[in-house]
């Protein structure tokens, strides 16, 4: 039996995509004012959700930060609208912080089986 | 990818908007400049923003080797390709007492428009606001994980 299962496995995999997703998202604010700059994105549910569905060691996923192309253009050829990407920047930063709440629930309930926690 | 990604992206985005209300306060700066440091009329200057990739530093050649990071492409942030000059002519005021006023009396200002670097200006100010944003919640997450070792 493994020490860590599927579960804690899962919510790892998602947190590495929660944050490959923050960097992808920085990007976009960053480029808001690039000409010709197409906004990026993760869509690290979908992945995860695949991998699941079809029995993948959910900590071999990969990640891939994508081109968004259905996004509006503007004039200059630059995708980005800065309101779209806070409030996605913002929720997240709450995904992440929620599912490192979890993580931590679970460790803390690992610690104490095995007598480590107090 | 590195750890602290997020926040190199965001800082660099920092320093590229900066760099642009240099520029802007330069270009008001000099909004009646007839001579710049050719002997011509200022010319307002302009910054070149570029997209820029993550694949150079240390943390993404690292996680490439090791297979930590998917094929796709690694965000590297913002960066400034250069400064270029507005090539459009002045508009001509005629003022014979000054002293650079040509043989007709007019004088060639520079093709600065206080309004548009105005503009610019709050552009540039917004812009870094919400990179600051990005930089706080790419912090906030990075202190909450730092939680898991406690």
């Amino acid at each position: 039996m493994n020490l860590f299962d599927t579960t804690d496995l899962s919510l790892q995999a998602a947190i590495r995509g929660s944050s490959l997703r923050q960097t992808a998202l920085a990007q976009n604010v960053a480029n808001a004012n690039t000409p010709g700059y197409q906004r990026k994105d993760v869509d690290f549910e979908s992945s995860l959700r695949a991998a699941m569905a079809d029995g993948t060691n959910p900590d071999s996923v990969q990640f891939d930060v994508t081109t968004d192309p259905s996004s509006p253009m503007q004039p200059d050829g630059n995708s980005v609208d800065i309101d779209v990407e806070s409030s996605k920047l913002a929720e997240n930063g709450l995904t992440y912080e929620s599912l490192v709440s979890v993580a931590k629930g679970r460790i803390e309930i690992l610690q104490s089986a095995i007598g480590a926690g107090s | 990818m590195g750890m602290f990604d997020a926040l190199d992206i965001s800082g660099s985005a920092l320093s590229a908007e900066r760099l642009r209300m240099d520029v802007t306060s330069e270009n008001l700066a000099n909004a009646q400049t007839t001579r710049g440091a050719n002997g011509q009329p200022y010319r307002r200057k302009e910054v070149v923003l570029q997209e820029m990739g993550g694949n150079s530093s240390f943390g993404a050649t690292l996680a490439g080797v090791m297979g930590g990071a998917g094929s796709g492409e690694t965000p590297g942030g913002v960066q400034v390709a250069g400064i270029v000059e507005d090539q459009s002519q002045g508009q001509l005021v005629y003022d014979p007492s000054h002293p650079d006023a040509n043989a007709q009396g007019y004088v060639r200002m520079p093709n600065v428009e206080s309004v548009t670097e105005m503009t610019d200006l709050i552009t540039e100010s917004r812009s870094y606001e919400a990179n600051v944003t990005a930089m706080q919640t790419a912090k906030s997450m990075y202190t909450k994980t730092l939680d898991l070792l406690r």
